[in-house]
């Protein structure tokens, strides 16, 4: 199996993508398409390629697999190259889910003892799943505020994170938009 | 025939949905700002006329297209934004790369809508049609803060029929076997593809409803209309016969620049610049997909709303704007009259083909085309390094050095009134933001 995945493996390296049924067959030379159906399904099983919807295959932890063969064949991989594939971009570092992240530049200071200034930019993420602890942006009077949600039995509030100010009961229903993942100043 | 009976026994033979935003300008701008939430809103500002409008703008009567000054009679509280094309622009992709959690199959049919196949997506997303469906519609809901209109069916235009079924924030359900019961309640002319002249000759044949069409034999179709009427009659008999256009729009039929100014002119250096202003911008997006144009029209609209314009066949495809402009001059002249006021110029490049390899001709044209490319390849470096308008031809120059709008539709986008520290006018952070008051 091995030898098999290996092939398989440099196919995808060279073409970046996954063989067919039929070009399974030419890179290990079975007569059928039954064996390439067995293999395929031996190395789903292994955990090293997946199927889609239409049985057709996909790479899972085939660049685990390069690495290790990359042992076998050529000796240690250079640090340098372990340690790249271990990097993210800063986008990556802030952001988690993209398509529901927003930003907000912040203005006054109700928030300034949880180091959030005046003017800093935040990244938020619109949900419906905030939880107490989080610091939210809330929907109140026609205005966006920012502070934490608390919780006191079962009544939901917000708390600025500045003794000056007070904590802001909602007389109706608690708009919550987004979560604060990230605060955001440039020098 | 009875019209219980169902056009198909199946109920998905294939899975489409069609997602469509709820005045999605208009709710861009709601969800961002809390104060605009519940209020009539529309956008539009710069062009002079309401180019989307929020539901409560639309309960007080106000219609898209209408005139600034029509709808503040209308409905004087109204908010009138002028169009943030950037946020919009983020936010519809944010749509598709939304719906493309669930599959690959997205077609962006436009900034605001799309069509996805859900086709044998139950066994591993394990849920029913209807529950992607929702799902889908409240990550979109959720994540960008307002909502969707959503329509399932076996094929794009019962899919199209569904969304506009129920708004704002409907989710119709049309399985092959139930479409009867929604064409029998649907006036022909709402289907998607049928016109009004299509309408006009049904209804004399007696076809008054989508299911008066779909009842029809094949054979009335195919003798009376053309091929794309008989794919709609198919997929009104729940086929799936209209595939999903899932590539990236690459190529261009034509390439149209209008713009607008105001207040409106009777000069001809002036209105000429603004035409010559359109050109340039059109052939630089011709030269951006690798294109010329082998011909093109160009029209004045004149404050009373009437278009005067000509037609002008190249003897070579170009997409130079000093070769164009210098054949546009003299005809200017003759469409242009002094007596009356302009308030917009347009041109439209068509009968576009790819950029032509050179061959050699007799009269040294290679050369001057050769000449020519070389400039319009470092106008085009500069010009998207530091923007439109660095360089430009002398006879735009009039129209460059003015603002667009003199008066209020002048008015920038809010976001784009401010920039962050590092952003430029050219280069801003690619994430939507909150705006309005922060307390």
């Amino acid at each position: 199996m091995e030898k098999h995945s290996r092939a398989i493996v440099d196919f995808y390296r060279n073409t970046k993508r996954m063989p067919s049924y039929q070009e399974i067959m030419k890179l290990t030379g079975f007569k059928s398409k039954n064996a390439v159906f067995k293999l395929i399904n031996k190395l789903v099983s292994a955990g090293l390629i997946e199927k889609d919807s239409t049985g057709k295959i996909a790479p899972k932890r085939i660049f685990g697999e390069i690495k290790i063969l990359g042992v076998v064949e050529a000796g240690f991989p250079s640090p340098a190259e372990e340690e790249l594939l271990d990097t993210m971009s800063l986008d990556e570092y802030l952001i988690s889910n993209k398509e529901a992240t927003f930003i907000l530049q912040v203005s006054g200071n109700s928030m300034i003892d949880a180091g959030i200034m005046p003017k800093d930019l935040v990244l938020v993420e619109r949900t419906n799943e905030a939880k107490p602890g989080d610091i939210v942006i809330a929907e109140v009077d026609g205005k966006w505020t920012m502070k934490y949600l608390r919780q006191k039995g079962n009544q939901m509030y917000l708390e600025p994170a500045n003794k000056k100010y007070t904590p802001i009961y909602p007389k109706e229903e608690l708009k919550i938009s987004a979560v604060v993942k990230a605060v955001i100043r440039k020098y | 025939m009875l019209t219980s009976q169902p056009l198909s026994l199946y109920s998905f033979p294939r899975a489409i949905v069609h997602i469509d935003g709820d005045a999605f300008f208009a709710s861009c701008e709601q969800a961002r700002n809390p104060s605009y939430k519940g209020k009539p809103l529309i956008t539009g500002k710069e062009r002079g006329i309401a180019s989307s409008l929020s539901y409560e703008a639309k309960a007080m009567g106000v219609k898209r297209g209408m005139r600034l000054s029509e709808i503040k009679k209308l409905c004087p509280q109204i908010i009138i934004l002028p169009s943030d094309y950037e946020t919009y622009c983020l936010l519809s992709k944010r749509l598709f790369e939304i719906v493309r959690r669930y599959t690959n199959e997205v077609e962006e049919y436009s900034i605001d809508e799309c069509f996805a196949d859900l086709t044998g997506l139950r066994r591993p997303l394990r849920m029913n049609y209807t529950m992607m469906a929702e799902r889908i519609q409240k990550d979109l809901a959720i994540e960008l803060g307002f909502t969707f209109s959503v329509g399932l069916g076996p094929n794009k235009i019962i899919a199209k029929i569904g969304s506009k079924w129920k708004k704002p924030a409907g989710l119709t359900v049309i399985p092959a076997r139930e479409i009867h019961l929604y064409l029998e309640k649907l006036p022909v002319e709402k289907v998607w593809g049928i016109g009004p002249q299509t309408t006009a000759y049904l209804n004399k044949n007696k076809v008054f409803t989508a299911l008066d069409y779909a009842r029809k034999n094949e054979e009335w179709i195919k003798k009376r209309l053309t091929r794309p009427f008989l794919e709609i009659w198919k997929e009104l008999n729940g086929h799936f016969v209209l595939p999903l256009e899932t590539k990236e729009k690459e190529d261009y039929a034509s390439i149209q620049k209008v713009k607008t100014f105001t207040p409106p002119s009777r000069d001809p250096v002036y209105v000429f610049s603004q035409l010559s202003k359109n050109v340039e911008n059109a052939c630089m997006k011709a030269r951006r997909y690798k294109l010329e144009a082998m011909r093109l029209y160009f029209f004045l609209k004149t404050q009373d709303f009437n278009y005067r314009g000509a037609e002008i066949k190249l003897s070579r495809s170009s997409a130079f704007p000093n070769e164009i402009i210098r054949i546009i001059r003299p005809l200017f002249h003759e469409v242009f009259d002094p007596a009356l006021e302009y308030r917009a110029t347009g041109v439209c490049l068509f009968k576009l083909k790819p950029q032509s390899s050179l061959q050699l001709d007799l009269f040294g044209e290679v050369l001057a085309v050769e000449k020519f490319r070389k400039i319009f390849e470092s106008v085009d470096v500069i010009r998207n390094k530091y923007g439109k308008h660095t360089v430009c031809l002398g006879s735009s120059l009039l129209a460059n050095k003015s603002s667009q709008h003199l008066n209020e539709r002048g008015d920038l986008s809010e976001r784009s009134k401010f920039l962050l520290p590092g952003e430029t006018k050219r280069k801003r952070l690619g994430i939507p933001m909150f705006l309005g008051e922060v307390i």
